[in-house]
């Protein structure tokens, strides 16, 4: 029987290199984060209630259950609590700079935990095409999302290959050799047969999926001028 | 039993295991999975942060709405082509207004969806559809003396909590396990993430929760992680050897589709076992079962 | 005149398995004569009890004896009139179920279990119930705000002539004064229409006698037959009324206190009751307004407790300054937002209107140009956070209960002989302020007894509307904070438990927890010292005393706990079926093995409320414990008379030990005093145990809750382990 108690130790076993590196972040919302005083201004938090999914973050009550229920808590700028509350204070630059929507990885455990109802990560999706349109894209997540959406846009399918392509292309020679120790897990895919080398056929229908795609975004557009 | 049946992108390149063992199970358990025609990718969990969640719902409405003509259900293999169509789905079903905007987005295609079907995940559908009775019938080669850790992840139970399992605690998959004689592993991490997409931008964050899975099933007892999930699958076989370099471990667990287990026990082919897709190889754990 | 006793040992679940009843018959028909005694094998069913009932009817039974089940069980199928005397042996949960069976000890246990009840019923009569002279079944309501006005509609519709009391010159309390009020109905998110318009409309039309501008001068008698006078302008009026419900409701905190929050400093600082005001003159445009949570509230140098309704009541007005301008920036600075219950929803109803919530604690209020700015150090972002530009700031200052607004009674004057007394260790006794609200013409103090910050007792865990005045009932906010939900279930709730109080006083029956009671102590005067223990340690102010410092007792007040039975050190209290010999009559019928027999004898006085359920729980959950312990129960610890605790160990008891209820601050006491009066009694004889060569620590005093009735076998067996250290009692000897 799992309980509870055994899933949290569970979560927590953590080898000895990650604990120091969790050590770091872990009491973040402890900390100070802000030397200045902060200021509220709602201005900013206006436009985002407008998103098709912000206005749930008024509905936050700030408990805490998405941060201690996040899988990337680790590595999160501000859990998802405090950066609605940085959206309440106007924090803008703040709020599209930090990496919290990009580290998101949908896996729905704060989505279906929180105590008000709020689709979190759906919230998430949406900052991440605020930060997109407005030019915030400087997290290779950023790149990552465009890549994919551009190869599925233009063939009605995913082709990982040329999502990576693209996805490098964007990021550069820097990322690539990054990328080079990761070479073992390409040549075993390749050897297993699990990345095809070519795309697969574009969809039949794709002229008409560009039609319902650029209608549905007229649409989205038309309903945000109101 | 007949369903319409969504594939899914990976279906043809990272997860060909999945579509290769589903394929088999569902003969061997007299399921029909008629492919829906000239599908598109659902744009998983992706999409929606570039054009939002609209446009990608629709998009995904798309092939509900090509499902809808044939009036049949529609079963996905893949957790995260769940979650985007069962969302789409449920949202038809529930959202007036969101239904007569996505219906006018489709009819740019001149399609239209009038929220009719059901979404299903493959484990649902062998789970309440098929029966558990049914499976123990069709087993060949028990798993009898096998640990399994039965790895569910996120969106297969959470995109919908409670729409057919426990979005915290899972207990289908072991379930399933039992009913091929294997024993379900005492494994905490069962629907915690493994961090997704996040292995080409941020690969860290994989390896980390990677690790804790590993550790997890290990300690549980487990010999093989079988999981519903593509991207799970790929992240946790494929990634392994970096976890073992990042943390100087030696995880040697093999991480397979629940499917071919199945086929596994029910003797099916070795087509439909479909191994040899498996970058950490499942043959030594499964020799005494696979023929 | 002579009882005519029969037995009936009943053989069912067990019994007759376990034990020899044949030996068990012997000791009624041998040892006590009784002429009649049957056994059964299921005493509780139809059978069975047409067995009793023929001997009653063909024989003459008065006086029935049931060994067999707890008194806890069957008690209803156990009836045999009121004139008829019903005594249980409890052979079942007490003996069988916890004690080897076919054992020698377990015999002897359920043999003095059987003297014990004979000897019980030997001692008890048939109580006869006391009639209060002039009965009057009205009740009256003092305050006429939301909970008092719902509890005088309740109390009229039910069917009883109802008084109400209201201060003002008009009905409506604080709640009438609202501009609008919270939800009270699903689906708990939009602002409502003031009630109590409607309210009061009900209570006229409900024929309710209303008097407006008036007070209580004083409240003499008791349940059935309270005197109140009533003083208006053009002068006094009295009333006999069966019960009263206190619903003077409470008072915002002095917002003078709150300086630190701008307070009297800046014009636009007020508190929610001004915001009110304004609001009914027609709220003001006002582009940004903060709304300061726990203003006094749950802060020790204010107002330590949490005022429950505050935060609802601001999320109201914040939405008073949505529903005027939704474009105006409203915030509210919280701890915790308290919205109990349904209320969650008015909460998340403000959030989507654009309320921001902030979490932090105010550190500073200035004032620039008539515009306010909030320095605040924000919980949820971990620093000082600012936001200026508003109107106005409202304080929510907090409530403070009617009944604590006054100067604590003083103690009495010392007398010499009371001095003497100083000495003695003495209960704690409860704060009285004097808060003119009832005046009670009470020997124990003019108003209700408090617990804690000024609120009236009230046994919260089991009985929230009781206070420690029989007949009087608290309800609304001045018993507790509160919302108004809560409020209106409180005014209802109050009106049924004083229903209840006339109609079991006319009967001549005791209110709960000992409901259904018809004994009431009786004073033998001509032995009275005049020591006023039982006027002073009546826990419910049911003794009056007169110049001399006789006791006058008030039948209708009294709980019948027994507690100035247990105080009186002349043993000159009792009741018809409850007595210092019955018990001391029962320590003595038990069997005293010879030392050298060793057989330890153990005796516990458990109370009925808890201590005796619990021992029944544990034999029903088959937990065994050593079969030394013989148990008497008694009404409450409070009734223990020393003089017990000497019988038992002149008798040779190796020990003595008391389960009591919890006390202290969040006591359990059904009694409130109860078990804490007889741990003080039992500190007085410790040192002449001492004296007599006994070990002080063969009697001790525990307490326990009917949820630890898995701990007492090992309490038990662990207090028998203990006196097995300390050797026999040697007073066994001398038997």
């Amino acid at each position: 029987m799992v309980t509870p108690d055994k899933e949290r130790a569970a979560e927590q076993a953590v080898p000895h290199s990650f604990k120091k590196k969790r050590g770091d972040n872990y009491f973040m919302e402890q900390k100070k984060i802000f030397s200045e005083p902060v200021k509220y201004d709602l201005t900013f938090a206006r436009e985002i209630y407008r998103l098709e999914n912000g206005s749930y973050i008024k509905q936050c009550m700030n408990c805490g259950l998405c941060t201690v229920s996040c899988a990337t808590r680790d590595v999160m700028e501000y859990p998802p609590r405090q950066l609605f509350n940085l959206i309440k204070l106007g924090k803008k630059e703040e709020v599209l700079t930090s990496n919290t929507f990009w580290s998101c990885t949908s896996c729905c455990t704060c989505k279906a935990r929180c105590p008000r109802g709020i689709p979190i990560i759906d919230v998430m999706h949406d900052l991440k095409k605020y930060a997109i349109e407005y030019g915030y894209t400087d997290y290779p997540q950023a790149a990552f999302y465009k890549a994919f959406w551009t190869e599925m846009s233009s063939r009605g399918k995913m082709f990982e290959g040329g999502m990576t392509a693209r996805y490098f292309l964007t990021r550069g020679l820097d990322e690539i050799v990054k990328a080079m120790d990761m070479k073992d897990v390409g040549i075993s895919m390749l050897k297993h047969g699990r990345m095809p080398l070519l795309p697969p056929k574009k969809i039949k229908g794709l002229g008409g999926l560009k039609k319902i795609i650029s209608k549905a975004q007229e649409l989205d557009r038309k309903e945000a001028a109101r | 039993m007949r369903y319409s049946y969504y594939p899914g992108c990976s279906s043809e390149a990272t997860a060909k295991a999945n579509a290769h063992s589903i394929e088999g199970v569902a003969k061997a358990l007299d399921v029909q999975l008629e492919e829906i025609p000239d599908w598109n990718c659902c744009g998983a969990s992706v999409a929606s942060g570039v054009v939002g969640d609209f446009t990608q719902l629709v998009v995904t409405a798309r092939n509900l709405a090509i499902a809808e003509t044939k009036g049949l259900d529609v079963v996905t293999g893949c957790s995260s082509c769940y979650m985007t169509l069962a969302v789409a789905n449920k949202k038809f079903k529930q959202d007036e207004h969101f239904r007569a905007k996505a219906n006018e987005a489709l009819a740019a295609a001149g399609l239209n969806y009038n929220g009719t079907l059901q979404v299903r995940q493959f484990l649902d559908v062998i789970i309440n559809d098929v029966g558990l009775d049914k499976v123990a019938q069709k087993v060949k080669k028990s798993l009898d003396g096998l640990t399994v850790a039965g790895y569910v992840g996120c969106q297969t139970v959470r995109a919908l909590p409670f729409e057919f399992d426990d979005p915290e605690q899972p207990v289908f998959m072991d379930r399933l396990m039992e009913a091929l004689g294997a024993t379900a592993a005492d494994f905490p991490m069962r629907a915690r993430c493994c961090g997704s997409s996040s292995t080409i931008p941020a690969r860290d964050i994989v390896l980390d929760l990677g690790y804790k899975i590993f550790e997890s099933a290990v300690a549980g007892g487990a010999q093989v992680i079988v999981t519903p999930c593509p991207m799970c699958q790929l992240n946790l076989d494929a990634y392994q050897s970096l976890v073992n370099r990042k943390y100087g471990t030696n995880f040697n667990i093999p991480v397979l589709f629940f499917t071919q287990l199945m086929a596994v026990a029910f003797g099916l082919s070795l087509e439909d076992q479909a191994f040899k897709y498996s970058i950490v190889s499942p043959y030594e754990a499964l020799v005494q079962y696979s023929k | 005149m002579e009882k005519k006793i029969a037995v009936y040992i009943c053989t069912g679940c067990g019994i007759g398995d376990a034990l020899d009843i044949d030996a068990l018959s012997k000791v009624a028909k041998g040892e006590f004569k009784v002429p009649i005694c049957k056994t059964d094998g299921q005493l509780c069913g139809p059978e069975g009890v047409a067995l009793i009932k023929q001997d009653i009817e063909n024989d003459g039974v008065d006086t029935v004896v049931i060994a067999g089940c707890s008194a806890r069980v069957n008690y209803d199928v156990f009836k045999f009139g009121s004139d008829k005397i019903v005594e249980r042996v409890n052979l079942r949960e007490q003996v069988i179920w916890c004690h080897t069976a076919d054992d020698e000890d377990t015999q002897m246990l359920a043999e003095d279990y059987m003297r014990m009840g004979l000897v019980k019923q030997k001692n008890m009569n048939v109580p006869e119930p006391y009639h209060v002279e002039s009965f009057s079944r009205n009740i009256m309501v003092l305050g006429g705000g939301l909970t008092g006005l719902t509890a005088a509609l309740e109390s009229a519709k039910a069917g009883y002539s109802t008084i109400l009391v209201e201060k003002e010159a008009e009905l409506g309390g604080y709640v009438g004064k609202m501009y609008k009020q919270v939800p009270m109905k699903p689906p708990f998110t939009d602002l409502e229409e003031n009630c109590i318009p409607n309210l009061v409309k009900a209570v006229e039309d409900a024929g309710v006698k209303i008097y407006k501008s008036a007070t209580v001068e004083n409240t003499a008698g008791a349940p059935g037959m309270f005197d109140v006078t009533i003083k208006q302008d053009d002068g006094t009026v009295q009333e006999r009324v069966g019960a009263i419900v206190l619903a003077t409701g409470a008072k915002p905190y002095e917002a003078d206190k709150l300086g630190h929050l701008g307070f009297g400093k800046f014009p636009n600082v007020i508190t929610q009751s001004m915001f009110e005001e304004m609001a009914v003159a027609g709220t003001p445009e006002a582009s940004k307004v903060a709304f300061i949570q726990c203003a006094g509230s749950r802060d020790q140098e204010h107002l330590p407790y949490c005022s429950a309704a505050c935060c609802i009541e601001s999320i109201k007005q914040a939405l008073y300054v949505k529903e005027k301008n939704d474009e105006a920036n409203v915030y509210v600075y919280y701890k915790d937002i308290r919205s109990n219950g349904q209320y969650e929803h008015f909460y998340m109803k403000a959030q989507q209107e654009g309320v921001v919530f902030v979490k932090g604690d105010v550190t500073e209020i200035t004032e620039e140009d008539g515009k306010l700015t909030i320095e605040a150090d924000d919980k949820t972002m971990g620093t000082t956070s600012l936001a200026d530009e508003f109107d106005y700031v409202v304080l929510a200052n907090g409530m403070v209960p009617t009944a604590a607004l006054g100067d604590l009674m003083e103690e009495e004057s010392t007398t010499d002989e009371a001095a003497a007394a100083c000495d003695e260790p003495k209960a704690s006794t409860p704060p009285i302020i004097k808060a003119n609200l009832l005046n009670l013409v009470y020997r124990q103090g003019p108003e209700l007894p408090a617990l804690k910050y000024g609120f009236p007792d009230s046994h919260y865990i089991c009985f929230p509307y009781e206070t420690r005045r029989t007949g009087i009932y608290a309800a609304g906010v001045v018993r507790a904070p509160m919302d108004m939900l809560s409020a209106v279930e409180d005014g209802a709730g109050a009106a049924m438990k004083a229903i209840q109080c006339v109609e079991v006083t006319e009967k001549g029956e005791a209110v709960h927890p000992r409901s259904g009671d018809m004994s009431f102590p009786e004073f033998n005067m001509n032995r009275c010292t005049q020591c006023k223990r039982c006027t002073e340690e009546c826990p419910f102010g049911a003794i009056n005393e007169d110049e001399k410092g006789n006791p006058l007792p008030n039948p209708s007040r009294c709980r019948r706990c027994g507690t100035c039975m247990g105080a009186c050190p002349e043993r000159i209290i009792s009741f018809k079926n409850y007595s210092v010999p019955m018990v001391g009559n029962m320590v003595k019928a038990i069997e005293m093995p010879e030392e050298d027999e060793e057989k330890p004898r153990i005796l516990i006085f458990a109370c009925d409320n808890d201590a005796i359920p619990a021992l029944d729980m544990a034999g029903i959950n088959h937990m065994q414990y050593n079969s030394w312990v013989r148990i008497i129960p008694l009404r409450c610890l409070g009734s223990l008379n020393l003089v017990w605790i000497n019988d038992a160990m002149g008798r040779g008891f190796d020990g003595v030990l008391l389960m009591g209820c919890k006390h202290g601050d969040d006591y359990q006491c059904h009694f409130m005093k109860g078990s804490e009066l007889a741990e003080i009694r039992l500190s007085k004889i410790s040192e002449t145990l001492d004296r007599l060569g006994l070990e002080s620590e063969r009697v001790r005093a525990t307490t326990v809750s009917i949820m630890d009735y898995d701990k007492i076998p090992a309490m038990l067996d662990e207090f028998a382990a203990d006196l097995e250290e300390l050797g026999p009692n040697p007073m066994k000897d001398f038997q």
